[in-house]
């Protein structure tokens, strides 16, 4: 009975302890929710804006006004059909699902062969990749733009122009790797003995155990592919020449370099631009935060 | 008919039995790596010799004449030569430490590897004539492409021009050469595993070829400065000039070494006791690094002297690091400490916060450049007419914020020159950019990036902040420290490691800035100079004025810089992180 007391008196007293730190007071609480909201205003401040600026008339949006009197939805007709949006946007999806494949298959196999398999030189090789991160990529974008311009006249295809110069070059990923290795290292032990006994070998234990189980790290390879597609500048400005394989920021760049004047239709083409990515952002927040600290971390 | 029976049984056995297994994990292994593993090869490192191999050329579009380390010299005048011998010499001491490590492994396993060097010596000569072998065999490579244009692209006609371009009178030596050294090389290895048989046989021949690399190598720079010095100073005695590029050298030798030697003399007296040995050694540490700052300030003006654009852009450069490293960082540990409470709601803070991250950077550069116009009518100018400001150029203000300011506070001729005229006048006006400031465009690419990278520093510092154990905090709180003691005795030190990572990507991610800065040039007109960063400027050198030699030079001394502030970083920073 006295035990039973004093477990109780324990589990009653400890939220006491801990609401005693720092969510105890109301003004606290109350400054708390100031910054945190002043923050959150000021991230979504040019979300909001451009979201009401799309919706504007030309007169209302160079004139300052914060909420359209009407809402012109024709802006967004506009500015798709005036700047090709569907044709780059196409493109982007194209050239991140080659990528994909090539860097899924790639860094797959790799990380696995890094966390699960025991070989020589396993740790100098992967010091080495880690070290490669370090180069600026201004370092390696003149001789990469040789080296696929080289490969393009030489080989069966053309690689300026075309997809391979697009995708081939960022299939083999050193970061993909290190986040999968990393995720892959952590699976426990157990599991892979119960698929050895059974008799499987490296290959199908990747598929059959380690890929079902790597959801999350495999979704943020995919959205983070997907946003550095819709990033590429440079490099799409370096090895495109005609708008058929030309991505969407190149696109919506060269829209707005075009039409600098027509800010509603820059706006309700940059919504365009950034709206597929923030859909998919805001069904993978979770794994995507999850994975970015502890890559970040790790790191 | 038996005999081959067993023995194929016998086989059969070794593949099953351990060692088979092991060869045939890591036969699988480098199965599973080669793809990676080749792509990483092609498009990361083997572009990074290339790259070297290109800034010794003068190379528009296509190469033209070897230069040499003219290009560099153009970027970053004479300490270029400076950078050579400070390579040649690191060849030489990382080629003694390497010795000097072999020595004490052999030494505590009572072994005397020496006769290895020799195997070790012919499988650095080894790759030495490759290397040699790949300079002279990568332009007849490169004409391949040239060769078949306009020609019917066949594979056969491919392979034809390949072997023409590899059996060419010019380079068809020094493969010969190389093969023969390679055969010599892997016979030696062989010889010598046979004569000693100990497991750390191989890792002392690499090492010995590490060693025998790293002297040639170091050497051979040396060899190659002084050569191209002596080769200025020949030139300038015909024209009767003076280069005084010897001086100079001397001068920033002389000066870094006292620097390093005034860090150890702080380090040691951190370590001192007594009063006056304290105070003697602070002083003296204090005395070296100005004779030492006073020695090495003509670097600024060296490189100056080179291309001021790519001056210019590290100014601008360290203007944005500084803008936006402490910010950021600031405002995120705020943040990430108010939201670690777990208030009601704050996931939605933490995914709000994120938002801008995940958007494209050319999309949030476009939205910020609308923002930030400079008509009256515009957002920030009408939200800051409201807080009774006057309206602002924003993107297209080229001058300095100090500048902006010393006016409005009605401060006369600011800036002023700090340095007498006679002592060094380019240095005052070296100075005077500094002190002018980033320029307002800058500040709001700086406001935008900060803005974007906030939310990536909050998950980080969350991610952090769950890693410190809740009891530390809970027994100060019991023990009556206020939330502020609690953050700065407990809190903030234990999260120093995150800091010290963040910090570090974020000033690499500084150093690599493009995007938003390049889809900005159009909007800020004459103010892009002020932004013009230093990877911008390479670009620019690259993609606008198609001098790829010289911006690949450029590129290499982006990354000669990168890499100095990490070792510097580490070395500095590394020491007062409190892991826990």
């Amino acid at each position: 009975m006295a035990e039973l007391e004093a477990t109780d008196l324990q589990t009653k007293s400890l939220p006491r302890l801990s609401s005693f730190s720092f969510s105890s007071s109301f003004w606290w609480k109350l400054f708390s929710y100031t910054i945190l909201v002043l923050g959150a205003i000021v991230s979504l401040l040019p979300f909001v804006w451009m979201l009401s600026t799309s919706l504007m008339s030309l007169g209302e949006a160079l004139g300052g006004r914060w909420i359209p009197s009407e809402l012109h939805f024709s802006n967004y007709v506009d500015a798709w059909e005036g700047a090709q949006f569907s044709h780059f946007l196409w493109n982007s999806v194209k050239i991140t699902v080659i990528t994909l494949a090539g860097e899924l298959v790639c860094s797959v196999l790799a990380a696995y062969a890094f966390a699960r398999m025991q070989f020589p030189g396993r740790n100098l090789i992967f010091a080495f990749l880690l070290s490669t991160m370090m180069i600026p990529g201004m370092v390696t974008m003149i001789p990469n733009l040789l080296i696929v311009t080289w490969l393009g006249r030489v080989g069966p295809i053309p690689w300026i122009d075309n997809w391979p110069a697009l995708t081939i070059p960022f299939m083999g990923s050193v970061f993909s790797i290190f986040l999968l290795r990393q995720f892959f290292a952590q699976i426990p032990e157990e599991l892979f003995d119960a698929a050895k006994i059974d008799g499987a070998g490296h290959l199908r234990m990747l598929l059959q155990l380690v890929l079902p189980l790597s959801t999350a790290p495999l979704l943020v390879i995919v959205v983070l592919s997907f946003i550095g597609a819709w990033n590429a500048l440079a490099w799409p400005l370096l090895v495109t020449n005609s708008n058929e394989w030309l991505p969407i920021a190149v696109g919506l760049y060269n829209f707005v370099d075009d039409g600098g004047s027509e800010v509603q239709l820059i706006m309700a083409g940059s919504v365009i631009t950034i709206l597929p990515i923030l859909v998919m952002y805001f069904f993978t927040q979770r794994q995507f935060t999850e994975s970015i600290a502890r890559s970040g971390l790790k790191g | 008919m038996q005999a081959d029976q067993t023995h194929t049984n016998r086989l059969g056995e070794w593949i099953a039995g351990r060692r088979g297994r092991h060869l045939r994990e890591a036969v699988t292994a480098y199965l599973f790596l080669a793809p990676a593993l080749l792509l990483i090869f092609v498009f990361g490192i083997f572009p990074v010799g290339f790259a070297l191999y290109v800034s010794l050329h003068k190379w528009l579009i296509i190469r033209d004449d070897f230069v040499g380390i003219g290009n560099y010299v153009d970027a970053i005048d004479n300490l270029a030569y400076f950078g050579g011998f400070l390579m040649g010499i690191g060849g030489l001491v990382g080629g003694w430490l390497l010795l000097r490590r072999l020595v004490d492994t052999a030494r505590s396993h009572g072994q005397r590897p020496w006769l290895l060097a020799i195997p070790g010596a012919l499988h650095a000569a080894a790759a030495l004539t490759f290397i040699r072998w790949l300079y002279f065999q990568m332009p007849e490579f490169l004409d391949i492409a040239s060769k078949m244009r306009g020609l019917d692209r066949t594979r056969e006609l491919f392979q034809q021009l390949l072997s023409e371009a590899f059996h060419a009178e010019t380079v068809y030596p020094h493969w010969q050469q190389f093969r023969l050294v390679l055969v010599m090389a892997v016979l030696a290895g062989i010889v010598a595993s046979a004569l000693w048989r100990d497991p750390r046989n191989a890792s002392y021949q690499a090492a010995f070829a590490n060693i025998w690399l790293s002297l040639v190598v170091g050497i051979g720079l040396l060899n190659f400065t002084y050569a191209a010095i002596a080769d200025v100073y020949q030139q300038a005695i015909e024209s009767g000039t003076d280069p005084g590029i010897w001086p100079q050298l001397t001068m920033i030798t002389s000066g870094i070494l006292i620097l390093v030697l005034a860090w150890k003399v702080w380090r040691s007296a951190e370590q001192q006791d007594r009063p006056f040995a304290f105070t003697f050694r602070i002083l003296a540490s204090l005395l070296m690094m100005m004779a030492g700052v006073m020695l090495i300030i003509e670097i600024p003006a060296i490189v100056a002297a080179g291309d001021r654009d790519l001056w210019d852009g590290l100014r601008t450069t360290i203007f944005f690091s500084l803008g936006i490293v402490p910010v950021q960082l600031t405002i995120a540990l705020f943040l990430s400490v108010l939201l670690f409470q777990r208030l009601k709601g704050s996931d939605v803070f933490r995914i709000i916060y994120f938002l801008p991250y995940v958007t494209p950077a050319v999309a949030s550069a476009t939205v910020f450049r609308v923002m930030f116009a400079e008509r009256p009518t515009a957002p920030i100018n009408r939200l800051i007419a409201g807080l009774g400001f006057e309206p602002q150029l924003w993107l297209r203000e080229s001058k300095g914020i100090f500048a902006i300011l010393a006016s409005t506070l009605k401060i006369e001729d600011y800036p002023q020159n700090l340095i007498p005229d006679w002592f060094s006048p380019e240095l005052n006006d070296l100075i005077t950019g500094w002190l002018i400031g980033p320029s307002q465009s800058l500040l709001v690419v700086i406001m935008l990036s900060v803005w974007s990278f906030v939310g990536y520093n909050v998950v980080i510092y969350l991610a952090g902040l769950g890693n410190i154990p809740s009891e530390m905090t809970e027994a100060a709180e019991i023990d009556g420290a206020n939330r502020w003691a609690v953050f700065r005795y407990i809190t903030f030190p234990l999260l120093s490691p995150t800091t010290y990572f963040l910090s570090l990507i974020a000033v690499m991610g500084t150093f690599k800035a493009f995007n938003t800065i390049w889809v900005l040039r159009e909007a800020q007109g004459p103010a892009f100079a002020t932004t013009r960063v230093i990877s911008v400027a390479i670009f620019e050198e690259f993609f606008v004025k198609t001098r790829y030699g010289y911006a690949s030079a450029m590129a290499f001394v982006l990354f000669a810089i990168i890499l100095t502030l990490t070792v510097i970083n580490n070395r500095i920073q590394g020491s007062r992180v409190f892991y826990g």
